[in-house]
């Protein structure tokens, strides 16, 4: 086993929202030419039929005030460029601006759609992107928007549902299927999902409801790193809402979703980061996965590819696209960074640009690589989770000297 | 002293007051958050206890993030409450079943937990009137 594998005690998932691939790594490729990013003549056709290239004119915020659709028949609109659902037909990636321009984003607004950021703007995710390791190919797991998607990483499987509505797993099912934490609990493990804050609270309402026991807030995160209590799984969720913090200060969203500042939440990653880096025991002991749980309508050039189905189908109804989805899709690609000493700088995992050696990488991988670390094995996954691909066998047998790891201080 | 790190990055400041803005319109992605947690609350809370809000009128991420964590507190407690209240009652169910297992150890036909009076018969308890 590798040093690193065998050093390592915990795994900590952060997991932020609604950002494409390209539109905050694609921009890379020009400097590192083995990220599968953007050459720079990508191009969707808008409403007139105009040509549209990708532009490094992203902002940090202001540009996507009308929020673009993540919802299944939107991002089936993405992929396929307006062309009627039903079998046989092609993906191109081409239906970005139309979708976008439904959402009230009219003329050159749309256009917005095709932006991406210059990697100097967001200097935390490019730069643990470069010295670590990136994921060409992870994928978020449903065509369609967060609820669902964010519980392949709870669950490895959405039970279904391709939209945003509450699910209530019912006893029988989370009998055959128990969240990851419930997994880890069971196997005598530690594990912990961290909100923000109460008035931000959590997405996972269904885990919630069921055992209170597994939530804490980042500030306990803090304090976990701090008093060497850090669970050996952790998953964390950001703040959605800006709100009043306590004593009357402001507390920025730092989730990412359009339209809150886009260095909030790259100022929260290092933040996160931070935490690990400057506790040596914590720094040599845990993988940091920083991933999105779905491309929030935002450009990306890589056609999802299929995936085993996992058993279960969502009716036309559900789809709105008049054709029922059984699963057999992922869907757009997401930003993925795993960071620890023991990766080499550099480090990029290809993807479907390399067809021999590709590995893809959806959000079943994190259960499937908790449950495989952890529990010995994945034999209660669900059939995602069997199929996904785990990512620790990136941590190799040398570990990187304290001088050669990046530490993120604020300006001034 | 705060250690010093060889290879630093410094992230760049921004005007946080600018970007700050709890009357911002909640996105899809909140107004779902407000729906389930609405959910949960009707699902676990005793009706007393409930907010009573009308989640329909909550329409910035100030008005939500109240609503939210009135809620989420709201459930942490009943949920603590609610595991107290399972724990002792396994522990009293565990106490008895003790109990239930000394006595028949002990061989009296008393059951477990409670205390009962023997049973007299009829004639006896006609004998002691």
């Amino acid at each position: 086993m590798p040093q690193g594998l065998d050093n390592l005690e915990h795994v900590v998932v952060l997991m932020m929202e609604n950002r494409s691939f390209d539109h905050m790594l694609g921009g890379l490729k020009k400097k590192f030419p083995r990220i599968n990013g953007l050459n720079g003549d990508e191009s969707n056709p808008d409403a007139s039929g105009n040509t549209v290239t990708v532009q490094p004119n992203a902002t940090y915020q202001g540009q996507l005030d009308h929020d673009p659709d993540h919802h299944f028949p939107g991002v089936d609109l993405q992929i396929f460029g307006g062309a009627p659902a039903g079998p046989g037909r092609a993906a191109n990636m081409g239906g970005f601006i139309k979708s976008y321009a439904t959402q009230g984003a009219g003329g050159n607004s749309s256009h917005a759609i095709m932006n991406y950021f210059a990697p100097e703007k967001i200097p935390v995710l490019t730069k643990l992107a470069t010295e670590y390791a990136v994921f060409n190919g992870w994928f978020s797991s449903i065509p369609g928007p967060t609820i669902c998607n964010r519980a392949f990483a709870h669950y490895g499987t959405s039970f279904g549902n391709v939209d945003m509505n509450l699910f209530l797993v019912t006893d029988s099912d989370r009998a055959k299927i128990p969240t990851i934490y419930e997994r880890m609990k069971q196997g005598a493990r530690s594990a912990k999902l961290y909100y923000f804050d109460q008035p931000s609270s959590t997405m996972e309402i269904v885990n919630l409801l069921k055992d209170q026991s597994f939530f804490a807030t980042y500030d306990e995160f803090v304090a976990d790193c701090r008093s060497g209590k850090l669970p050996e799984y952790s998953f964390i969720e950001p703040n959605y809402t800006d709100h009043p913090g306590p004593g009357g200060g402001q507390l920025l969203a730092n989730d990412q979703h359009p339209d809150h500042h886009v260095l909030a939440g790259d100022r929260f990653i290092a933040g996160v980061y931070n935490e690990i880096r400057i506790n040596p025991y914590l720094w040599r002991s845990t993988a940091l996965l920083i991933v999105y749980d779905e491309h929030g309508g935002l450009y990306d050039h890589v056609v999802p590819p299929p995936c085993t189905p996992d058993g279960f189908i969502a009716a036309p109804a559900a789809t709105c696209t008049g054709f029922e989805f059984k699963f057999d899709r992922l869907g757009i690609r997401v930003p993925a960074v795993l960071v620890s000493p023991y990766i080499a700088r550099g480090t990029v995992v290809p993807g479907t640009e390399e067809p021999r050696n590709q590995r893809i990488f959806e959000h079943a991988s994190i259960p499937a690589t908790v449950t495989k670390k952890f529990l010995q094995g994945n034999d209660k996954g669900t059939v995602r989770e069997q199929q996904a691909e785990t990512f620790l066998d990136l941590l190799g047998d040398q570990m990187r000297a304290d001088n050669d790891c990046v530490f993120f201080k604020m300006k001034g | 002293m705060a250690k010093e790190y060889a290879l630093t990055v410094e992230m760049p400041q921004f005007d946080e007051q600018a970007a700050y803005n709890h009357d911002r319109p909640i996105s899809s992605l909140v107004r779902t958050q407000l729906l389930h947690l609405h959910t949960a609350e009707n699902l676990c809370l005793p009706e007393k206890v409930r907010t009573g809000i009308n989640i329909n009128h909550l329409l910035t991420e100030r008005q939500a993030s109240e609503y939210i964590q009135k809620v989420t507190a709201l459930l942490h407690r009943h949920g603590k409450a609610a595991k107290r209240k399972a724990a002792a009652s396994t522990k009293s169910k565990g106490r008895k079943k003790d109990s239930k297992k000394a006595s028949e150890a002990s061989g009296s036909k008393a059951s477990a937990g409670k205390a009962q009076k023997p049973r007299l018969s009829a004639k006896k308890r006609k004998s002691l009137k």
